[in-house]
């Protein structure tokens, strides 16, 4: 089988139908025995299928095998002659393909996978294959524009329903990259490369596309980004992009080692190295020191994806990991290689994508702003400045604002110096990841394959735990590298998924609530065993499903009844729980590790050990975990306790003991991981269960990682809170954002209620709340829909927790800085989560929703902008097409600048958990905030973009005049420019009910007239 | 057992499937993975008579919206319904050609075909709208199929509003609310589900999108749940010939009594039952459609009665240097002898 499939993934699809035919026709011969009985057993209820599947199986079988004769011969349903379409023109013949078992229809039944039956195992069992650790995309340094040569055109597909050719996509990656320099061609721009609007190239699929459409596109640019001032890179000169990145949204495809040689490691370093743990990378022959040869598949057993039906970063397997360090921005240019035809998707995901760097502080043209999304054949250049949040306001000078230097490849000369940065060092981020943000299909998307991982590393969080240079805190990594060492530092993917009877993966698209799979992946892989040494190791947890949330327990499994929980009955195994610390918080460094060994305070909240809290989507937990304390040999399981009946929410949790004992699971996967076979339903949630193993080996080395007891509360620090003053508290705009399917009458789809106004689904042109640059701000975030889970994202700027449903929050969370807020029915979410957060550097249009993936395509997301103080107009709304992208006016709700009417007295009682703010907005070099601020370079205030390198037309509306029809403002996209004096009284323009927008809507019937005139022409 | 023939059926099915180990390579299209083998054929009634089968005829290959719907319901069906009148008025030709709308009756035992037909009518739909009806299991499973279902109601008004609009073909479908802007719907369905194959209608539609400024929430209120009947001032929300569902609204903070018109809004199918002189006869003056209860607030309606008075001060008062502001950026676009819409 996996030849095959392997050989499949290389062809076109006409002879993909002809070789599955053949494949299809042998297996349905090989199985005919063992189908007669059940056709004679099915005769007296239903003789007519029975006869129908006995005719359909000797008819046309010979002519098949001459591989001449049409498919649709061969009926796939006893009846499918009954009626076109149907086999009985009854409720009863509904999705028999998809949906034999339809256990929605089940009375409380447990609707996983979502509206489908189990998946199926191939005879797999658990922890007999090498987890996949995530390889690295590995950027290098770019060039000169001035050393760029042409080169050929992103490759195109040979059909509207493929990508382009493997080897073809393998080369393009490369051709511009060596790993020591980058000079891609067409080199990257501040404004979106569009030939209408000042760029120079176009969409090299265009013919094909147009072939597609059967209409002519005369301009289709070959940057998807919006064109334009207004998603112009910001601040672009002085963050421009040090370091470049190569990659594409792909159809499945084996991995041909295209990034071997830019491995930090390259293979050749600590447990990288030939005879280390993990130069073997799937841990099989012929994948010692390569990537080369992996396929897109789940287990060995399982059939290799389809093309069509994983569409991963690459089109390859290892998940990838993008490792960047603060103070050199990069440029990814994300292209897009999926099919033209939006029907070739295996039934799930859109070939349209917009990418979010989920938590980053970056400006808005690069977060993935769910409405500017990019088209097949098109790239997005996405500029991420890595710069410390407070750039603006604190200088460099403090080391631990501060960036590793060196060379991080192997081989590299030892260089384990520290560069200081401006930014606070508070703010310093670890462990974020990015992924697909399409309006309407992230669900869709990201579950196809559409997640990356990110490592930032920093003077704090270098990846060096040899590094002792009083700011490194040495969490555990390796030494090989000057920094970004990797050997024990992990990063863990863990998603549930399905998979149809074919083993191709499923998804559900009909699933108002939420979307379960039935079988827990970790980076990709079933059920994979994870070979470590005897030492400490930083696991980087990421919850990257659609909709299931975890509570993941770690435990040793030791021989005999001796363990405080106990084995399935007669296994004479045995289990004890394994305490571990929290060191990271949504891939926040927290102030202290959090040790969860069932002894510790965590402020009312339940520490119990060796279990984790609750961990939303998109949540990422980073734990350290010593494994010195056991004998090589040992093996240890990552077990999830949370149990899921839909996507609503999670159920609750099910004991520890009745998961490892088998007494939960009556009969589906655990301890023995069959499938449920004839079964309506499972009987308990299939991915409640152990999930990774650990094997542990012997370590010869020093373990010279930070031990995290010693920074726990009470002893020593790791990053401090960031703190508020009582002015900015005190002076601090309210939110209130209601998540619900609210009363009234918008009864469904999910609703988000901004500041005690209406409740809204979403729409990318509505402005629900705007944030000005520099301000602190208190927002409450409610549920008001008791029966659901919504885990709420905020993007660009990460929050501090004040309250957790009114009282103080989880030790975890106090000491965290974080991007994710649960609210729902879980002990440790609750209701209401109180938060105060900042908005610096950049501006633009950000979004918070909810990350179940399933309610915010359905549409829990809102629209929020950073403006400048001051600022009259409203970013307009980008609208893509083939044709290029043009923008429409947006529109904002009466509270979008002053937030919650009555403010902070709508808020009762004092706000806890703010760190005492004597002295925290000093300086570390001691100079008063204040004083720094005014020294700064720029006022911002003045600009209303912030255009350093080029302020260009100053864009402010000019005063109306004073009578006449025609009054109005210029447009600020191709309209004439505002009259330069008018910078001048930014801040007293007149109240904004009055001004706003109008500029947007004439520039863009500028746009559409020049697409007009040029489509007739 | 009622469920036998189909579990033997299914396991058959299964086995079949299973042995064969491979999907139909057309399974790989999204347009056939969601295809015949997901949604029932069940056979539904048009209202104009017409038996058809609800993938072979109604979705098969096309590009759709759909709703359902029950003609007696008392408050948000008028609302969804006068939203796909919208849409449909600004598809125009291509409805029934490219772009098929179906409202489907979630009450078969009272929605006959006679009265879907008069419901239609009173909707002035057109040739590609077509009202539908089944049985209430049939009904039930399209409904559940669709993902607008996932557990008992207890009542037909908590029915789930959305409008779904997809390409059977392609296999891309969504979930739209009727208080969606209509341009935005008519954009999606007539555009992007069409892989822009045909130019985006934007074209001549965003430019008088209304929503243009910071909204007041009584004009919000106002957009969303009342503008799909009403006008004020005559302008047209969609276009040059007025759906004319309701009254223009133009100066009826003055014509009515406040408290009426407070709780005309409030609770119009009380007003109406209770035989009111007024409510009687805007019943009869526009064809027998009610008004609907669009479900607001005592605060709400207020607020839209606001913004009506508002309106009504800004559009008969001289125009000051001020007000004109607003509307003129896009102005030349409006229809001759169409007066602003707001």
């Amino acid at each position: 089988m996996t030849n095959i499939a392997h050989q499949l993934s290389e062809m076109s699809p006409r002879n993909f139908v002809r070789l599955r035919a053949r494949t299809v026709l042998t297996a349905a011969l090989a199985s005919l025995p063992m189908l007669l009985p059940l056709a004679a057993m099915a005769k007296d209820d239903d003789s007519i299928a029975a006869q129908n599947a006995l005719i359909a199986l000797e008819g046309p079988v010979p002519g098949i095998i001459a591989e001449e004769l049409p498919l649709d011969l061969i009926p796939k349903h006893p009846e499918e002659y009954a009626f076109e379409g149907g086999y009985t023109g009854t409720s009863s013949d509904a999705g028999e393909d998809i949906n034999l078992y339809n256990l929605r229809l089940v009375p409380d039944g447990r609707d996983i996978p979502t509206g489908a039956k189990p998946s199926p195992l191939f005879g797999a069992t658990p922890f007999d294959q090498q987890m996949l650790r995530f390889e690295e995309f590995g950027p290098v340094p770019l060039g000169a524009e001035t050393s760029v040569l042409p080169g050929p055109d992103f490759p195109s597909p040979p059909d509207p329903e493929s990508g382009p050719s493997s080897s073809a996509l393998d080369s393009f990656l490369n051709q511009f990259i060596t790993p020591s320099l980058a000079l891609p061609h067409p080199f990257p721009t501040r404004k979106a490369n569009d030939p209408d609007n000042g760029g120079s190239d176009e969409n090299p699929w265009k013919p094909q596309i147009e072939s597609f459409l059967g209409r002519p596109l005369v301009t289709p640019p070959a940057e998807g980004r919006p064109p334009g001032e207004d998603w112009a890179h910001q601040r672009f000169t002085e963050f421009f992009p040090k370091v470049y990145l190569n990659t594409l949204q792909g159809l499945a495809r084996p991995n041909g080692g295209a990034r071997d040689a830019l491995q930090f490691h390259q293979y050749n370093a600590g447990e990288w190295a030939p005879g280390g743990l993990y130069h073997n990378t799937a841990g099989v022959p012929g994948t010692a020191g390569t990537t080369a040869g992996i396929q897109v598949q789940f287990h060995r057993n399982f059939p290799v994806q389809d093309p069509l039906a994983l569409w991963t970063w690459d089109g390859t397997f290892p998940p990838k990991l993008l490792n960047v360090r603060y103070g050199e921005p990069l440029l990814m240019r994300h292209y897009n290689a999926l099919p033209i035809d939006p029907a070739a998707n295996f039934g799930f995901g859109l070939h349209t994508l917009s990418t979010h760097e989920h938590n980053g502080h970056n400006p808005a043209e690069s977060d993935g702003f769910t409405q500017a999304f990019f088209f097949p054949g098109q790239f997005y250049d996405y500029r991420w400045p890595l710069a410390l949040a407070g750039h603006d306001t604190f200088p460099a000078g403090d080391p631990k604002a501060g960036t590793p230097t060196g060379d991080p490849r192997a081989g590299a000369s030892p260089d384990l110096g520290n560069r200081m940065i401006q930014g606070d060092w508070r703010e310093t981020a670890s462990s974020h990841w990015f992924h697909d943000h399409m309006l309407d299909f992230t669900a869709p998307n990201v579950y196809k394959g559409g997640a990356a991982a990110m490592n930032y590393y920093s003077s704090i969080d270098r990846g060096n735990e040899a590094v002792d240079d009083g700011v490194n805190l040495r969490l555990p990594s390796g030494t090989a590298l000057n920094w970004g060492n990797r050997d024990y530092d992990v990063n863990l993917m863990i998603s549930d998924k399905a998979w149809d009877e074919d083993g191709q993966l499923f998804f559900n698209i009909f699933n108002p609530n939420g979307f379960m799979g039935d079988q827990m992946l970790t980076n990709y892989g079933w059920k994979p065993y994870f070979d470590v040494r005897a030492r400490r190791y930083r696991f980087r947890l990421l919850n990257g499903s659609v909709s299931r949330y975890f509570r993941i327990a770690l435990v040793e499994m030791v021989s005999g009844s001796d363990g405080e929980l106990s084995g399935p009955p007669g296994s004479n195994i045995s289990y004890n729980r394994v305490p571990f610390h929290m060191v990271a918080n949504d891939g926040n460094i927290m102030e202290h590790a959090v040790a969860f060994d069932g002894a510790s305070s965590v402020a009312g909240f339940e520490n119990r050990k060796g279990i984790l809290p609750s961990q939303a989507i998109g949540e990422r937990y980073d734990i350290v975990v010593d494994f010195a304390q056991f004998a090589p040999g040992t093996k240890l399981y990552m077990v999830n306790l949370l149990e899921h009946k839909n996507g609503k929410r999670p159920e609750g949790e099910i004991p520890l003991a009745q998961i490892l004992n088998g007494d939960y699971h009556e009969r589906s996967s655990e301890p023995a991981d069959q499938p449920v076979p004839d079964d309506q339903s499972y009987d308990s949630d299939p991915a409640v269960t152990r999930f990774l193993e650990f094997r542990v080996h012997a370590y010869s080395g020093t373990d010279q990682s930070m031990d995290p007891a010693n920074f726990v509360a009470g002893l020593q620090t790791m990053i401090p809170l960031p703190s508020f003053t009582q002015e900015e508290v005190d002076n601090a705009i309210h939110r209130t954002y209601e998540f619900g399917r609210s009363s009234g009458t918008d009864a469904d789809p999910f609703t988000i209620k901004t500041s005690g106004g209406s409740a809204f689904n979403a729409d990318p042109r509505r402005v629900s709340a705007s944030s000005t640059k520099s301000g602190a701000e208190i927002w409450h975030l409610k549920s008001s829909s008791g029966g659901y889970a919504h885990p709420i994202h905020v993007h660009f700027e990460e929050a501090q927790i004040l309250r957790r449903g009114g009282t103080a929050p989880p030790e975890w969370e106090k000491w965290a800085r974080k991007d994710m807020f649960r609210l729902g029915p879980l002990n440790d979410s609750g209701s209401s989560v109180d938060i105060i957060l900042r908005f610096r550097e950049f501006l633009g249009t950000f979004l918070e929703h909810c990350h179940n993936t399933q309610h915010e395509d359905h549409s829990m997301l809102m629209r929020w902008d950073i403006e400048n103080p001051g600022q009259v107009r409203v970013m307009p709304t980008p609208l893509p097409t083939w044709d290029g992208v043009g923008y429409v006016p947006s529109f904002a709700l009466p509270t979008f600048r002053t937030g919650d009417p009555d403010g902070a007295d709508g808020y009762a009682g004092d706000p806890l958990n703010v760190p005492d703010s004597s002295g925290l907005l000093m300086l570390s070099n001691g100079t008063p905030f204040r004083t720094f601020l005014a020294t700064q370079h720029e006022d911002h205030a003045t600009l209303l973009r912030w255009d350093f390198e080029n302020p260009g037309p100053v864009r402010l509306p000019t005063p109306p005049p004073a009578t006449g029809d025609d009054a109005g403002y210029a447009s600020s996209i191709g309209g004439s420019p505002a009259a330069p004096e008018a910078s001048a009284v930014a801040v007293n323009v007149p109240e904004p009910s009055t001004l706003m927008m109008l500029s947007s809507g004439a520039a863009f019937l500028t746009f559409l007239a020049a697409r007009r005139r040029r489509d007739r022409g | 057992m009622k469920a036998l023939p189909w579990v033997a059926a299914g396991c058959l099915a299964l086995l079949l499937a299973a042995s064969f180990a491979a999907p139909s390579a057309a399974g790989r299209r999204g347009g056939s993975r969601w295809g015949a083998d997901y949604f029932p054929n069940v056979p539904l009634t048009s209202h104009e008579g017409k038996e058809l089968r609800f993938f072979d005829d109604v979705i098969k290959d096309k590009v759709v919206a759909l709703n359902f719907i029950y003609t007696s319901c008392p408050d948000v069906c008028p609302l969804e319904t006068a939203r796909m009148a919208n849409v449909q008025q600004i598809l125009g030709d291509r409805v029934g050609k490219d772009v098929f709308l179906y409202s489907i009756s979630i009450d078969p035992e009272n929605d006959t075909l006679e009265v879907l037909a008069d419901y239609a009518k009173r909707y002035k739909a057109g040739p590609g709208w077509v009202f539908l009806r089944g049985t209430e299991d049939d009904v039930t499973l399209l409904q559940q199929k669709l993902g607008l279902i996932s557990e008992e109601l207890e009542d037909l008004s908590e029915h789930n509003l959305s409008m779904v609009i997809g390409n059977q073909k392609t296999g891309q479908w969504m979930k739209r609310s009727p208080f969606e802007n209509a341009h935005f719907l008519a954009e999606q369905i007539g555009s992007w589900l069409h892989n822009w194959s045909k130019p985006s209608l934007a074209a001549n539609n965003y430019a008088t999108a209304p929503e243009l400024r910071n909204l007041s929430d009584g004009e919000t209120l106002f957009r969303t749940r009342c503008a799909a009947c009403h006008t004020i001032g005559g302008g047209d929300v969609v276009g040059t010939d007025p759906l004319n569902f309701g009254p223009d609204l133009l100066g009826v903070t003055e014509t009515r009594d406040l408290r009426w018109l407070q709780r005309w809004i409030l609770e119009p199918e009380k007003v109406l039952a209770e035989g009111d002189p007024i409510a009687t006869e805007l019943f009869e003056r526009f064809g027998g459609i009610s008004m609907p209860n669009t479900g607001l607030s005592a605060e709400q309606v207020n607020s839209v009665i606001g913004f009506l008075r508002g309106e009504h001060q800004r559009l008969t008062e001289p125009r000051t240097a001020k007000a004109p502001v607003e509307h003129s950026a896009h102005s030349s676009e409006h229809g001759e002898g169409h007066p602003p819409h707001h």
